[in-house]
Order: C-alpha cells, then structure tokens, then sequence
C-alpha cells in the first residue's frame, strides 16, 4: 500500500511535470512523424492494400529464411518493391506473406517455386489492388477518419457542454494516434486498411477513458473532493479498462495467424499505451490546471 | 436463494434471457447436420433438367437444399460425394434423394477428342453454283458435289460422365455465413470506366451475373457498392464474390466488356448480340478444331478451336454484299474476315472463294490457346473457347469496365483463420477473466462480466445469421471492437455500483444511472466514428462498421441493463 499512496503523492504533486512529459512525448512523435516525411516523402509507409500491388499468402510445411527470399525476389525483379513477411505457429513457419508493388502476380508465381516455395492451387491466396484503387481508397479513409473526429468531437461537446474540456478530450485522442503513427513507423510496420481499423477503434478506446476522467472530474462535483480525488477515482476504473484491453491485445498479438489482426492488435496495443499517458497525464493534467485556475480566479 | 429467483424475475434480465433464445433459434445450430448442401446449379445441366433449381444467394444456410442420398447410398460428406458421383456410369439414370424429395437424373457421357497424328481421307457434301445447260438456256443452280479432304484422324471416347451439374459444400451446421476471406473464394472489385446511370449499372450487374451463370459458375453474388453516401456522389463500383474460380477465368470473364465485332477491311460485318441469333456449344459443332489440331509452339503447346454461330439474315447479308468485290487468291477471297473483341483482334479466318458474295448464316469462329503440355494446351483452348462463347451469348455491357482489385482466397488458409481466430478469441477472454479476478478478487465479479461478454458475441452473431451479414476477419475484428468497450463498460457499471459505502448519497439504481451517462457517451462516440467507415473503400470495411455498430448496440441496449441489474443486486447484499 505504500507503494501506491507513494506514486499516487507523485502523481499529486508533481503533476504538472507529468502533464509537461506528455506534451514532450506528443512533440517528439510529431518530430519523428516529420523525419519520416522528410526522408520518404510521406509520414507513414502505406503497405499494397493502401498503395495498390499484390498479396500473396502461401502455406510452407518447411522453414523459409524472409530475409533470403526476399533478397532472392528482389534480384529478380529489381524495378519492384518487394516486401516478405511469415506467419508462425508456435515458432513454427506456418505461411509467408509477399508483399509486392509493380509486379504481376504471374512473375511472383513463375519466381517463387524456383526459390523451392511449392504453389499449389487453391491453396494460396493472392490479392491484387489496383494502385488508383490504393490511392483513392486512402484518400477516403483519411477523410473518414477527419469525419469520425469531428463527429466525436460534437458528441462529447454535447455530453459535456463545456467547450473546453471538451477540446482536452479531442487532443489526447488526437495525441494518442500521432503518438501510435510515430511509433508503428518506427517499428517499421506498414500502416493497411486494418491499421486504420485499428486506429479507429483506438479513438473509441481513447475517448472512453477520456470520458470516464472528465466525467468524474466535471460532473461528479456533489459527490465531494478535490479535483485530484476525483481524478483518482476515475483512475482505479480507467487502469483496470485499459489493462483488461492490453492483456486481452497482446494475447491476441501472441496467438494470430491472421495478418489483418496482427496488425488491428499491434496498433491497439501501442495506442492502449500511450492511452494512459495522454489520458491520466495530460488530460488529468490540463483539466486539473484549468480548473484549479478557473477556480482560483472565481 | 431468494436473491437467484428475484435475479430471473428482472425485466432486464428477462429481456437478455429470451434475446438469448431468440437468438438460438435464429443461428440454429446443428453440428449433425447430413449430407452436402446444393450451392448452385448450372445451366442445362442433369440437374437442372431433373427439376433442381437455383437456390437464391439470400437463402439462409440451412435452408439450403441438401443431397443426402445417392442411388440409395447415403452421402456423409463431400468427399463421399465426390466418390460416389464418379462412381457413377454413364447414361445410368441416378436417383438423387435430398432432405426434401427426390429426383432422377440421366448422367451424360462425357465425349473426350483427340486429334491424332495419322490423317484420313473423308467425303463431305458440298453445294456449290454451277453453270448448266437446262433446255438450251445457260442457268446458275446449285448442285451437291462430293468432295474429297484429308484431315487428321480424331478419336472420340467416352471417358466418364458429364458433370451433373451441382456445385456442393459441406453440411451447414449453423445459419452463420462465413465470409470470402474464411471460406475461400475470388473476390473482383470492378470500376465502369465511364460514369453510369443507376440503371445502367444494375443492368451491368444483370448481365455479369448472366455471363458467370453461363459460364458454369453460379455460386456468385454479384451487387453495387459505392464508396461514399449516394448524396455525396461517390464512385459505383460492381463486387463480385464467387466460390471457386481461378484469377485468369475471372480476369477474362469479367473484365472484358464483351463488344464482340467481326470486319473485312474496315467495315463491320456483325457484332455480338442482335447479329448472332446461336452459338453452337455441342460437341458436334464446338472443340478443337479437327483440321488444325494441336502442335508444337516455342514454348510448349499450342492448339486451335473452333465453333459454330448462326448470323441474323440481316448480317449475312451484309456479309455477301462486303464480299462480293473480293478477288479471289489461291482458293481463298483477297481480304479476311477479322474477329475483334473489346477492339482487340483476336483471329482473322480465310473466306472461302466460293463464299463470295452468298448469303451465309452459319459461320464457324476459331481461335488458339497454347499450353506447357499437350493436354494443357488441350485444356486452355477449350476453356478460352468457352470464355468466348460465353462472351457471345451474353452480349456486350454499356461501357468498359475495369479491374481494380482481385482477391483469391485460399480456402485452407480461410479454414486455419477461422480456427485461429476462434482460440486468440477464446484465450483473450480468459486473459480478461484472470486480470478482473486479481483486480476485483472475487470471482462473483468477474463471472458476469464474461457471461455478458459471450452473450454479447452470440447475440451479434445471431443478429449476423437474421440479416443475412456475412462472418469475414474485418467482422471479427471488430466484433474485438466491442466485446472489448463491452467490457470496459462493465468495469464502469461495477466501479460505480461497488463504491456504495463512502459516498452513500445515492442508492445503487442511482449509482448505475450515472454509469450509463459514461457508458453512452462512450457508445455515441463509437458509433459515429464508424459511421464514416461505412463507405471508405468501397465497402471494404463496412463489414468492420457494420460488426461494431450491431456489436455496442446489443451491448448498450440488452446485456449492460441486465449486467447493471446483475450487479447492483449482488452488491445490494
């Protein structure tokens, strides 16, 4: 117990500083969101299902070495952008994943059983998307995914009525996917539709705790206390959310086979993460500031 | 004991308890099903002429028709079916008994050609105009001749039964449709590449649909989707899902638009559709061409096909006139006749000298395919003559369509999916489980919680099975989606309600009330950030929205009532 009541004087006190690390967290995502820009032109690589070329997914009954056939595909076909990836099954190689822009699907299919991959038909998947297909379909969820802000912003403005607190949610959800982005990226994954999926399903998670905080601190005045009491109120029921989420998430991420839910885990997982942080660090923080000041002033 | 009783006479539990049994009802689960479930039948085949009809796409699964006997002999699964249907003679007539009568069937032989290396020589009638001296006055009149050809020799054997017709998998066991990415399949996204009316864009998906079903394929599902609100004017696109086809049938299946023309110089002599009254898909009239045969090519093999069609009067007419000028040069007229489809030449045949000028309604269309060996060469040939005929039948669409997205699922790896996906589903829960137990440390918690949880995932899943919604990976994601937020709220509805003692102000009912301020805040947020999902990429991610949005639903409005009645009067105690 005295552990907590330790961190939770550190929580209290020193608040301030934990609000300040958040936004310094936040600024070095932005950054390293701005190096990939710089370097690769664009601020996250998108993989075929976002950009247009093929998947090809193949069941291996016999180890494979990626880092080989990938090298081995790529000499072969020089002009494309090839990516290859394995799915394991209790460290098992189960299938391979070739990932493929600017070749056709006959070329991969000629090239890989030189490299000993049997194919067999119908056992195989192969998706192939159109590049202007990609690119349109990017687009959209871009726009889809502003939609969902600012949809999510007017409904927590008219759960609140309270425009700035309201604005606090809509930052730590939108600090919660740059800080998912930044490190994704880092991580070297490509961001796919289920990415995006994913980072949807992370608003939703976000402005769950977000809610659960604000509420607390906003609507829950009669039930007494401090601002701080109130927030660690909130703070039991938020960790024991989020922890059920991210034990739940990184089971899934352990057990699949299934790249798109592979890639819906990982992201969660990051963004639960960060979740805390922009949640019970900056937003507690910025709340607390706010209306200890607005008090103060009153 | 009088708590468990008042606990069933809750309305919010009573509401969740025969939500549940409707619910059972509606995915009607039976892991004994027999037999194998008629998917499609094709046209003209035995079974269509026994009286087997085509089951509609938006049948449920289980009430699908099922074969489960054959000549008596029980059928267990495909496999068996398999077996037994080539057992089967030909011309033996098969008694097919299904689960709701039975028919009879004439199983055809199937014919097999080879062309061999040997020629022979062979008499034909042929009617030519002559000349002739009738009562001292020089007429024209036609009179049969016999002429003398040498040809291969081909050998025709019967090598089996034709197929019946039936495409079949396995039993269902439940109404719940698995999607293209767990069953396997070919999914096409395809773009008009002008802009079109609604109406012509259903009239395209009539006649994809058309040309699938002729072609043998017809366990498909063909419909619009558009990537934005109709109001917002996005891009129509066609989806077609098809069970069972290979990447090459389906690029040329349906990414031709099908104008189908036929030139001598550059004038159009017929065109496919209103110009072509027949197209001769028999054995007798349709196949490898017996005068070309098969050969070698650089690589491999390459053979000829070729088949019959029967012009309007009116194109044949246009054809005699065209030719009437020609020259004649060595045997055949000086120019040819070139086939064209989608502007793309694909033959060009020698006219025949005594073709000149004459009205001819039968014509006979060729063209090649080539392969590693010969038999594939054999194969190729006959299935792009089948691509090509089935083209001529349908006719052309409106305007050129493009391919933008083709996925082939493997049904294996669809199978481990599932499989997989059901474990990481079912560990997660128990990761969930043993993270409530060592948080609230006491199993009273957290065993409705993960009873809420199940319910919610077979209540979505029944809501899946009534509408008809097909089970893919993006379903279960985020059916993750809400069984997640699902629980988050739970630990909500348990925090309030468990916090009673300190701050006694209000009573329970009151302290779950004030729950589910949170708990729908947090359900309106979800739900309008999926919205916008709904049309991203054509709909390729409406299945996620659609999952989550039916998911919270149920969620918010049966389990988390009942969950907050469980809960407030286990804590009322």
């Amino acid at each position: 117990m005295s552990l907590k009541s330790a961190l939770l004087g550190i929580y209290d006190v020193h608040y301030k500083k934990l609000m300040v690390l958040s936004f310094l967290i936040l600024l070095v995502s932005i950054a390293s969101l701005f190096v990939v820009y710089v370097r690769t032109g664009e601020f996250f690589a998108k993989d075929v299902s976002l950009k247009g070329g093929i998947t090809m997914t193949v069941p291996v009954d016999h180890p494979v070495d990626i880092q080989e056939l990938e090298a081995f595909l790529k000499a072969g076909h020089p002009s494309a952008d090839i990516n290859v990836r394995e799915i394991t099954k209790s460290g098992k190689s189960e299938a391979i994943i070739v990932e493929a822009a600017d070749v056709t699907s006959a070329d991969l299919e000629k090239s890989l059983p030189e490299f000993g991959i049997a194919l067999n038909e119908g056992e195989y998947s192969l998706e192939s998307m159109g590049s202007s297909l990609g690119k349109r379909f990017f687009t959209q969820i871009m726009k889809a995914l502003i939609l969902a802000f600012i949809a999510m912003a007017i409904v927590v403005f008219l759960t609140f009525r309270s425009i700035v607190p309201s604005l606090f949610i809509v930052l730590s959800a939108i600090s919660d996917i740059v800080s998912t982005l930044a490190v994704s990226s880092i991580l070297g994954m490509r961001l796919s539709t289920a990415g995006i999926a994913a980072l949807l399903m992370l608003i939703g998670y976000s402005v769950d705790t977000n809610i659960l905080l604000t509420t607390k601190v906003l609507k829950r005045k009669s039930e007494g206390g401090t601002v701080f009491e109130r927030t660690v109120g909130g703070l039991r029921t938020g960790l024991t959310m989020t922890g059920t989420a991210l034990v739940a998430g990184i089971i899934g991420l352990y057990f699949t086979q299934s790249e798109m839910i592979r890639d819906i885990m990982l992201i969660t997982v990051i963004g639960l993460v960060f979740d805390v942080i922009y949640t019970w660090f900056q937003n507690a923080g910025i709340l607390r500031w706010y209306l200890e000041r607005k008090d103060g002033r009153n | 004991m009088a708590e468990i009783k008042k606990l069933f006479f809750n309305f919010r539990v009573i509401i969740l308890i025969i939500c549940l049994v409707l619910g059972f009802f509606a995915i009607n689960p039976n892991p004994w099903n027999e037999g194998v479930a008629i998917k499609a039948i094709a046209r003209n085949s035995s079974a269509e002429l026994a009286g087997f009809e085509n089951p509609a796409s938006s049948l449920a699964p289980m009430s699908h028709e099922r074969i489960i006997a054959i000549n008596n002999k029980p059928v267990v699964d495909i496999e068996d079916y398999f077996i037994q249907i080539s057992n089967l003679e030909p011309n033996e007539t098969v008694q097919v008994k299904t689960n709701k009568q039975s028919y009879k069937l004439e199983a055809r032989p199937l014919v097999k050609t080879t062309v061999l290396n040997e020629t022979e020589i062979v008499y034909i009638n042929e009617t030519r105009e002559v000349n002739e001296t009738i009562n001292d006055t020089v007429v024209l009149v036609n009179r049969t001749f016999e002429k003398e050809i040498e040809r291969s020799k081909i050998k025709t054997e019967v090598i089996g039964i034709e197929p019946l017709g039936f495409s079949v998998g396995p039993a269902p066991t439940s109404n719940l449709r698995k999607g293209l990415d767990l069953q396997g399949g070919t999914r096409v996204l395809l773009r008009p590449a002008d802009e079109v009316s609604s109406e012509t864009l259903s009239l395209m998906v009539d006649s994809l649909k058309e040309r699938l079903n002729v072609y043998g394929l017809g366990d498909v599902v063909v419909t619009e989707v558009s990537d934005s609100p109709d109001f917002l004017g996005g891009t129509r696109f066609i989806l077609v899902e098809i069970a069972g086809a290979t990447e090459e049938e389906v690029r040329d299946l349906l990414g031709k638009q099908g104008k189908f023309e036929s030139k001598i110089g550059n004038e159009t002599v017929f065109k496919g559709g209103q110009d072509i009254t027949y197209v001769c898909r028999t054995a007798q009239c349709s196949g490898i061409d017996p005068n070309a045969g098969c050969g070698r090519a650089e690589e491999g093999w390459g053979c000829r096909f070729q088949f019959s069609i029967t012009l309007s009067p009116e194109a044949a007419r246009r054809q005699a006139d065209l030719t009437r000028d020609l020259k004649v040069v060595s045997g055949s007229l000086s120019e040819q006749l070139v086939l064209f489809l989608d502007d793309q030449e694909v033959d060009r045949l020698n006219i025949a000298a005594e073709l000149r000028g004459r009205e001819t309604t039968e014509i006979a269309i060729s063209g090649g395919g080539a392969g590693i060996t010969e038999q594939a060469a054999v194969d190729n040939t006959l299935k792009s003559m089948k691509r090509l005929q089935t083209i001529l039948i349908t006719g052309s669409l409106p305007v050129r369509i493009e391919i933008e997205r083709i996925d082939n699922i493997s049904p294996i790896l669809g199978e481990e999916f599932l499989k997989n996906a059901f474990f990481v589903g079912l560990f997660a829960l128990i990761g969930v489980a043993l993270v409530l137990m060592i948080v609230y440390r006491k199993v009273i918690i957290a065993l409705p919680i993960m009873i809420t949880a199940l319910s919610e995932i077979f209540l979505t899943l029944a809501m899946a099975a009534l509408i008809g919604w097909n089970i893919d990976l993006s379903a279960i994601a985020g059916l993750i989606l809400a069984v997640g937020t699902g629980v988050n709220d739970q630990i909500v509805i348990t925090d309030e309600a468990a916090k009673g003692g300190a701050e006694g102000s209000y009573n329970w009912k009151e302290r779950i009330k004030r729950a589910f301020f949170i708990i729908f805040s947090a359900y309106m947020t979800i739900v309008v950030a999926m919205l916008p999902l709904m049309f991203a990429g054509a709909g390729l991610l409406k299945g996620f929205a659609i999952t989550t949005i039916l998911a919270v639903t149920i969620g918010v409005l049966i389990t988390r009532p009942a969950y907050g009645a469980v809960v407030g009067m286990l804590l009322e105690k």
